[in-house]
């Protein structure tokens, strides 16, 4: 369902994971921000009245969006239409991609401004404007940095995350005109906004996506901490939007609450620096704005997530806490999940994109812990989520045969208590013989887990076989 | 089938639209949000604009009259000179501005604009802005020091949505613009103004 | 949840679970001192086997209901049921109603047995409202909360409480407690390395609190730590907290029966 990445991943899971592993720098990258964001998020969430009951209302602002999707994506393509915006539908990433070079090349474009937007990503819009010979200027900071490393995110909010300061200083010091000449942070943000400014300023074209679409107003509406979307916006004589379907809310109010619960689930702030309501092209009058406003509606997979069981997911409103307090993405970061989206939310999404052949490691490569939906904003229940693409896998019969015999002849057994007493004894005996203390360091089938771990040496006797003989301390 | 055909009719529902408004105006009531004082706007107003994250210095003068006088104790104190970008609101020739060097388009290395919102936000220490002809958007987002002048302040986000039609962007500012996209490091003015200036009227 | 008065003698199934039957059958007969203390008659249905946990996580959704069903009819008849593990009471008491939703005439059942099943810990702090009398470990320990019993049965309080009640029992925090140790069933097999670095962070944080004993609720669990702490050469050693909980803190810890 997705169109192409911009750098393909050829490789497994297993060996981006093993890279991953073996990486120190990911390790401290990751800490740095998703555990940083983890504790941000605690205090936020404390000194917050009821965030309980407002998790509630949350959801069920979603819910009732996406039960009432139709009449609300009418309501806005009304509203934003008579705001002077023009409103397009895609059902593909396909289709949403030759919208929007399609518009590119009718405003005659060279080049366009981009503000953050995992949905362009999704639907491969890096490579469509590239294939077009139109010059992408990436502004959101940690963009550009993955730009000028040819790399895709590796976090939905801090895409470059994976980057260490000497890999962005060394990234900038070959690309930048006039780059930095102290080796700090503050230096080298200050070289990306020295770079950026005059091409961000004459692009032709400005595109972004949306953090909510409302449908009472038509109005579109972004939130970043840089103002970086502002000024890719603004000055282009055209402004295009790329959004999920799933992005609308009834109304301002609405987006409100969904404002409050977004940035102190990502951040841990109680408001992210620049929340901006865009409603059509300027008006007659105004000083600066764009000319022609057009909005993108994407569905790619949206509708078909909706009859898929796969619902709730489209509560999600892209705040990352599920792969910040991730165990399994905090130490495998989010390149190895090799889809557009990483941890939690990747692995239910990706399946539903990219197919669950393909990515059915995803679901499977976790503890089912549930702390990611104890942390979600609007109680998507992932862990349920993803107990379904494993119940998918095992119909379709993706599941390794070792894993289907292996399991098979459990159930086979646990269905006959006196064969399974039988068997479990005879087990019990033969896994008795491979140690001599209470320990057992190596164990015949089970290399995954004395490669790193030590086994209890199991007793004589089940509990069953002692009880059944009457043991009863 | 167009695309937009074949989105909508997957989307199909049979719920009036009244019983979805209704359904939609229950969601809003009584929404959880940290509490504000009502007596005590200004206070929480100037508390919340104190945080690092916001971390705006502020003034307060009486009226328009009085506001060069501010903007030049501000051009002083940063070592600024009095060169600056401000809108074309008839509200601020109450005010003598000899001596400024006024301009308003903005250059993109502006270092000074000048901008009203139309109030301010205890709950956050936002600025609440609105497009209009004497109010354009893009200075206040070039310029390296953001003067916002604040003729009042409401208690909640909620108080400062506009009712009927809507300008073409409305705009919450909430600090001085940054950043933590280099190794999680806090850095200011990543593209827009990394300083935010709040004079208080009335 | 239903309160019986202590003078109740109720009739409690232990649903042993696989781990503890065939790896530390201790936990079970714990768990039976445990509850006939509390006052209960304790039976061990003979037919139980698995509540089929690693079917349903495998995805094998036709073997859980199939297990789920058995299970079912074995631990029916009984006045209430109660489990040594958060993840296997919670399979029973959160996952068989859901997974039977669809059975007219086994929907109904699970959700009968879901809602008398317990885990031990909980069963004796809420239901029986008892705590040990005459129970002493001076020792220091730490205590994991187990996912599954900590975030879909709500377990956090019920085992402190109990273990409060053991003199000179000293618990220190764990940071990171409610953390995933890793294990996850067939994730810590399938995705070993993943689950190596996990619980070496886990193994580190419980090293760092100083303590002479790891307490969980979960066999799994503690398997997973235990076996990683070992293998590093950590003195920690590790226990059911139902075990001291019964009085028998002072017997051989998890990998030390040879």
């Amino acid at each position: 369902m997705s169109a192409p990445a911009t750098a393909p991943t050829a490789d497994t899971f297993d060996t981006r994971v093993a890279a991953a592993l073996a990486d120190r720098n990911l390790k401290l990258a990751v800490e740095r921000t998703a555990g940083t964001a983890e504790a941000k998020r605690t205090l936020a969430v404390d000194a917050f009245p009821d965030f309980e009951a407002a998790r509630d209302r949350a959801a069920a602002i979603k819910d009732h969006v996406v039960a009432n999707l139709g009449h609300y994506l009418e309501r806005f393509e009304a509203n934003a239409t008579a705001a002077g915006a023009k409103v397009h539908w895609a059902r593909t990433a396909q289709e949403a991609c030759d919208i929007v070079i399609g518009l590119c090349k009718a405003a005659n474009a060279k080049s366009v401004a981009r503000s953050k937007s995992m949905l362009g990503e999704e639907i491969g819009l890096p490579h469509a404007l590239a294939e077009a010979g139109i010059v992408r200027i990436e502004t959101d900071l940690a963009e550009h940095i993955i730009q000028l490393s040819g790399e895709r995110p590796s976090h939905i909010i801090w895409p470059a995350m994976h980057k260490t300061r000497e890999q962005v200083s060394a990234l900038f010091k070959t690309s930048h005109r006039n780059p930095h000449v102290e080796e700090s942070i503050a230096a080298m943000a200050e070289s990306a906004r020295r770079h950026l400014r005059e091409g961000m300023l004459a692009a032709d074209v400005g595109i972004s996506g949306a953090n909510f679409l409302v449908a009472d107003t038509g109005a579109v509406c972004t939130v970043t901490n840089e103002g970086n979307a502002e000024l890719s916006l603004v000055p282009p004589r055209m402004h295009i939007v790329t959004a999920g379907i799933e992005k609308i809310v009834p109304s301002t109010g609405h987006a409100v609450h969904m404002l409050r619960m977004l940035s102190r689930s990502a951040t841990g702030a109680p408001l992210s620096q620049y929340t901006t309501f865009y409603t059509g092209p300027k008006r007659p009058g105004d000083r600066d704005g764009p000319e022609e406003m057009h909005i993108v509606l994407v569905d790619n997979g949206r509708t078909a997530m909706r009859e898929d069981g796969l619902v709730e997911m489209l509560r999600c409103i892209r705040c990352g806490a599920c792969m910040n307090h991730c165990v399994v993405f905090r130490q495998i970061g989010g390149h190895a999940y090799g889809g557009t989206y990483p941890g939690p939310m990747g692995a239910v999404l990706t399946p539903a994109f990219d197919g669950l052949k393909q990515s059915r490691d995803l679901p499977n490569a976790c503890t089912l812990n549930g702390k990611c939906q104890e942390v979600c904003p609007v109680r998507i229940p992932l862990p349920t989520l993803l107990r379904g693409w494993r119940e998918k896998s095992w119909r379709e019969g993706l599941e390794p045969a070792s894993l289907r015999s292996g399991l098979g002849a459990w159930a086979w057994f646990a269905r006959r208590p006196r064969l399974y007493r039988a068997a479990t004894a005879a087990a019990l005996r033969s896994m008795r013989l491979m140690g001599r203390s209470g320990w057992l360091s190596k164990l015949p089938l089970a290399g995954g887990w004395t490669r790193y771990r030590d086994m209890p040496k199991p007793p004589a006797e089940s509990f069953m076989a002692q009880y059944k003989k009457g043991r009863r301390a | 089938m167009n695309a937009r055909d074949a989105i909508l009719a997957r989307l199909t529902g049979t719920a009036t639209r009244a019983a979805i408004d209704g359904e939609a105006a229950t969601l809003l009531i009584a929404p959880e949000r940290p509490p504000v004082d009502p007596a005590a706007l200004e206070d929480s107003f100037l508390a919340r604009l104190a945080v690092p994250s916001v971390a705006a210095t502020v003034d307060a003068v009486a009226g328009f009259a009085d506001l060069p006088a501010a903007v030049a104790r501000y051009c002083a104190d940063q070592g600024l000179a009095r060169s600056l970008c401000t809108p074309p609101d008839p509200r601020l020739e109450a005010g003598d501005w000899s001596g400024f060097d006024r301009h308003a388009t903005a250059a993109p290395d502006e270092p000074v604009a000048l901008a009203i919102a139309r109030c301010g936000v205890a709950e956050t220490g936002s600025l609440v802005f609105e497009t209009a002809p004497e109010a354009p958007m893009l200075p206040n987002f070039l310029a390296l020091h953001h003067i916002v002048v604040v003729p009042q302040v409401v208690a909640y986000l909620e108080d400062a949505v506009l009712a009927g039609t809507h300008p073409r962007a409305h705009y919450w500012v909430t600090g001085v613009s940054g950043t933590t996209d280099i190794e999680g490091t806090y850095v200011r003015g990543a593209h827009g103004p990394r300083f935010l200036h709040v004079i208080r009227l009335g | 949840m239903v309160t019986a008065t202590p003078s109740d003698r109720p009739r409690v199934a232990l649903f042993v679970t696989c781990l503890v039957d065939l790896i530390r059958p201790r936990i079970g007969f714990a768990s039976i001192a445990a509850l006939e203390a509390a006052g209960c008659e304790v039976i061990v249905p003979e037919a139980q086997t698995c509540c089929g946990q690693p079917a349903l996580n495998s995805g094998d959704r036709k073997t859980a209901e199939d297990l789920a069903r058995r299970a079912i009819a074995v631990l029916e008849p009984y006045d209430h049921v109660v489990i040594p593990s958060g993840s296997c009471a919670a399979t029973v008491r959160v996952h068989y109603p859901e997974i039977l939703e669809h059975d007219a005439v086994w929907g109904p059942r699970a959700t009968a047995l879901a809602a008398k099943t317990y885990e031990v810990m909980a069963y004796l702090d809420e239901v029986r409202g008892w705590t040990p009398e005459g129970v002493a470990l001076p020792v220091t320990a730490t205590y994991h909360d187990s996912c599954s019993g900590l975030r879909e049965l709500g377990i956090k309080r019920q085992p402190r409480r109990l273990l409060a009640a053991v003199d000179g029992l000293t618990l220190r925090p764990l940071d990171g407690a409610e953390t995933c140790c890793g294990f996850g069933g067939t994730f810590c097999v399938k995705y070993p390395a993943i689950s190596n670095a996990i619980v070496g962070e886990k193994a580190a944080a419980i090293d760092a609190t100083g303590a002479d004993l790891l307490l969980a609720g979960d066999l799994g669990c503690l398997m997973n730590m235990a076996g990683k702490l070992h293998r590093d050469g950590s003195p920690v050693r590790a226990f059911h907290a139902i075990e001291l909980i019964a009085g028998m803190g002072d017997g051989p810890a998890i990998g030390e029966d040879a």
